[in-house]
């Protein structure tokens, strides 16, 4: 009776432990050679903490490739896949390296961790346009602890300002097809919009045999919560600085979460649910399926910044309906509110660049990035080749002179086989509100020719409609804020201040969609027992901190 | 009277023949041994973690120390409490979902009697199991969207008047997360259940079916019993991992809404330890994890010895 007993057991514990399946672990990175010769070939690794990009050898890209020939390097470039904050930890925790890192957020966790070297005799011995692009800004660069530069911000502005002709930052976008019908309207405040939105929706109540949706937010997304969040201070007058509102007069910083700003924004969504023109997937559904809602043409609003949906209005303009695409509007609480979507010029010093403590050979990094610095690599990695992706007319100014070559930048495909895609950020560059020094926009976007050339027939119906020239001519010029952004504040790992933020946002991840799906008459209830939640954690103590920074910076000290 | 150690002297002296005996088989288990010394023992040295203010990337002596301080934070913290909860039901959940379904459907394949069909009801049960959670949950996240295939169903079935929520509503997520790993994992927990009913001896059927008893005796009376022994070793088994109630699925179908239900120790970890930085206190969480799991291992083997049933160690 013994027996079989043990044999099935151990059968058991067999198979168990062959279905536990095993754990891997690859690292593959050996040292190629350097010889003597300047330009000897080597290949990099590059990892990027932002998403979204194929992970691709820079010499398939005409750009990588032109670099590489100058150089004799080749960058083997990776993309963050799923949660930046993860892969840092492990990251850090494993002390696995790549040979350069762009940071994104999680600069403050590895300059903690002591991953990135300092630059500072590099940039002296081998860095010539490094310091003629960044000098003016290396102040604000130093790491606060040592005063050594560890990274490359991407957003050392050089020349004059070029501000975008286009919206490629916060806005509450309308479906062109509502302006249209109402024959284009202007509208300022946030019932307008809401108002027109449902005026429309009435009289469409269905797209393509699916039902209308007024308005969807992308509040389902953990790191995208602030979709839903940031409104609330743009609508009350103030650019994105993140979780707070910073007084114009004062310098004092004031968390947005449970001011009135915050109530009277949420107030008119839990409004606008009841009404029935929310979508309550906004609080579910994961980015795939919003950008997905948003590109099949039922949704007539939504708050968004551009470059979070960069594919989706890319997607739109190819498919050629301008009625289903979108337009921007400086949308505020009040008539007398002065709008403040555009970013001031800003420097933001911890979504940058640098070399880590496994480079293999710094000194051909520096070398390289200090190639790309100069003015003619500049160009190359934003307008490219001349007379292929771009050409100059008799008075020198860039443009596009043809189809192919706005498509070269704009169609993703070729974008990514040129590497625009993969140089045109996360690599040391001008800022983007950059003037090259024969006077043409560092960004082809800026380029005010690019831009009107760009105009479709929807286009320009649309800007003629409110007589203006450019969208952004919609929007109100930025003040100044010599601390913008105080998001780029950062906080120390595992401080107060951090876990102020984590459980706020925890507390706000739960009680914004409750408050807004629920029934309009338990609203002050609900907020009420927020409000009590948000009062036990220490706002003041994070107010105060953000203040000290921000008042730093006024004073000149980054 | 042979001396008092002379038994323990002969016990040692059958051990070392017996091992010299069997060199081969101890020469083929060395190098598991080594591979369990290296992966399974040397990671513990990390558990120091837990008691200093770990900074990565510096050495050990330049570490700060600071005693149980990240285990008073995590007790201290309301939401350890609730993301224990939650951990604690939804791994119960698994367990007792997981077993029950897998059993059943092993005793009602074990039946069939017409292979082609029985082939194909395994086939297709075990499937799901090798997509990834990523494209599993954004399966049941399109399944159970307002307009999705379930609301759909239930509205023209008249059961309902508008679209459920069902990811909005926190009561809801266990339910949903019970049914998502079993639709993903029961074919998979069938096999080995398979695997051992073919272990027993088809003479018990034949003598039971002339006795005359039913297919449904013969089930109970037989083939459960059949099974009892895996099913006791791996209940044990998987007492050791009653907080490892799974990482992805909870962070893939969590939003705000459902958060209460949803969060468990692991993504607790992830936001307050991995995302901060703050290693030491996600260790604390970790070694807190395996303490718990340890009693619960020891438990369940000391229950199954009273019983008298098979065990694990």
């Amino acid at each position: 009776m013994l027996k079989p007993k043990f044999r099935t057991a151990g059968l058991a514990v067999v198979l168990t432990a062959l279905l536990a399946g095993c754990s891997q672990n690859s690292s593959s990175s050996a040292p190629s050679a350097t010889g003597d010769d300047e330009n000897s070939p080597v290949t990099f690794s590059y990892y990027m903490f932002s998403p979204g990009k194929k992970d691709v050898l820079a010499s398939e890209t005409t750009i990588g490739k032109a670099l590489q020939e100058q150089t004799g390097v080749d960058w083997k470039m990776e993309y963050l896949v799923g949660d930046s904050a993860t892969k840092a930890g492990v990251m850090i925790a494993s002390g696995d390296y790549p040979d350069v890192i762009s940071s994104s957020g999680e600069m403050s966790k590895l300059l903690d961790a002591g991953a990135y070297i300092p630059l500072d005799d590099l940039i002296e011995e081998y860095g010539p346009n490094i310091k003629r692009v960044y000098g003016p800004y290396f102040d604000k660069m130093k790491n606060a602890e040592d005063g050594k530069i560890y990274a490359l911000p991407y957003t050392a502005n050089q020349g004059e300002y070029s501000g975008s002709p286009n919206v490629g930052g916060g806005a509450f976008w309308i479906q062109r097809s509502v302006l249209k019908e109402f024959d284009y309207p202007k509208i300022t405040t946030l019932d307008e919009y809401f108002d027109l939105i449902q005026d429309y929706k009435e009289k469409h109540p269905t797209v393509d045999g699916a039902d209308t949706i007024g308005f969807v937010s992308l509040a389902g997304v953990a790191n995208n919560f602030f979709t839903l969040q940031n409104p609330a201070m743009h609508l009350a007058g103030y650019p994105n600085d993140g979780s707070v509102m910073v007084d114009m007069t004062t310098h004092e910083a004031k968390v947005v979460a449970g001011t009135d700003a915050q109530k009277k924004w949420i107030q008119k969504l839990n409004e606008i649910n009841a009404q029935g023109m929310l979508d309550p997937e906004s609080f579910t559904m994961n980015k795939d399926q919003y950008l997905a809602k948003l590109t099949s043409g039922r949704v007539l609003g939504y708050f968004n910044y551009g470059w979070q949906i960069g594919d989706a209005s890319k997607n739109l303009l190819s498919a050629g309906i301008d009625e289903k695409r979108y337009a921007p509007l400086p949308i505020v609480f009040d008539e007398g509110i002065k709008d403040q979507y555009v970013d001031p010029p800003g420097f933001v010093n911890n979504y940058a660049t640098g070399i880590s403590v496994n480079a293999k050979d710094p000194v051909r990094i520096i070398k390289y990035f200090d190639n790309l610095l100069k003015e003619e690599n500049q160009v190359l990695v934003q307008w490219g080749i001349k007379d292929e992706t771009y050409s100059v007319d008799e008075k020198g100014r860039f443009y596009y002179a043809n189809e192919d070559q706005r498509k070269a930048h704009d169609d993703l495909e070729l974008s990514r086989k040129f590497g625009f895609t993969y140089f045109g950020t996360d690599w040391p560059k001008y800022g983007g509100e950059s003037t090259l020094t024969d006077g043409n926009a560092y960004s082809p976007g800026n380029q005010p020719e690019v831009a009107a050339a760009s105009y479709t027939e929807g286009d320009k119906k649309f800007l003629e409609a409110y007589g203006i020239q450019t969208f952004s001519e919609l929007f109100n010029k930025p003040e100044e804020r010599p601390w913008f952004p105080a998001w780029s504040i950062a906080l120390e790992q595992g401080s107060p201040e951090q876990i102020f933020t984590t459980k706020s946002d925890d507390l706000q991840r739960k009680y914004l969609p409750e408050m807004i799906l629920g029934a309009p008459s338990n609203f002050d209830k609900l907020w009420d027992a927020y409000m009590a939640e948000l009062n036990k954690l220490d706002k003041a103590g994070y107010e105060a901190t953000i203040t000290n920074v921000v008042k730093d910076r006024v004073a000149g000290k980054w | 009277m042979p001396p008092a150690s002379s038994p323990k002297g002969t016990r040692a002296h059958s051990f070392f023949k017996r091992l010299v005996q069997q060199r081969t088989l101890a020469w083929m288990c060395i190098p598991f041994v080594i591979w369990a010394f290296i992966f399974k023992y040397l990671p513990l040295w990390g558990w120091t973690m837990a008691f200093q203010n770990f900074k990565p990337a510096r050495s050990f002596s330049d570490q700060q120390w600071v005693g149980w301080q990240h285990y008073s934070t995590l007790f201290e913290d309301n939401t350890f409490y609730r993301v224990l909860r939650n951990t604690l039901v939804m791994s119960s959940i698994k367990l007792v979902l997981g077993f029950v379904t897998a059993i059943t459907l092993a005793l009602l394949l074990n039946e069939l009697k017409n292979v082609i069909f029985k082939r194909f009801v395994q086939t297709v049960s075990y499937l799901p199991h090798f997509i990834s959670w990523v494209v599993a949950s954004s399966i049941v996240l399109t399944v159970l969207s307002p307009d999705g295939i379930i609301n759909l169903l239930l509205m023209k079935l008249h059961l309902i008047d508008s679209p459920v929520l069902w990811m909005g509503k926190g009561e809801y997520f266990w339910g949903i997360l019970g049914a998502t790993e079993v639709w993903k994992d029961v074919g998979w927990n069938t096999i080995i259940y398979l695997a051992a009913i073919t272990a027993i001896d088809p003479a018990q059927y034949e003598a039971a079916e002339i006795d005359g008893a039913s297919r449904f005796k013969r089930m109970l009376y037989i083939t459960l019993p059949g099974l009892k022994p895996v099913i006791v070793i791996l209940l044990i088994m998987n007492m050791g991992s009653i907080l490892e109630s799974g990482f992805e699925p909870q962070y893939l179908l969590g939003n705000g809404m459902n958060m209460d239900y949803s969060e468990n120790l692991d993504i607790f970890v992830l936001k307050y330890g991995l995302g901060m930085g703050n290693f030491s206190l996600g260790t604390a969480a970790g070694i807190f994890k395996t303490v718990v799991s340890f009693i619960f291992l020891f438990s369940a083997n000391y229950i199954a010895k009273k019983m008298g049933e098979s065990r694990l160690f």
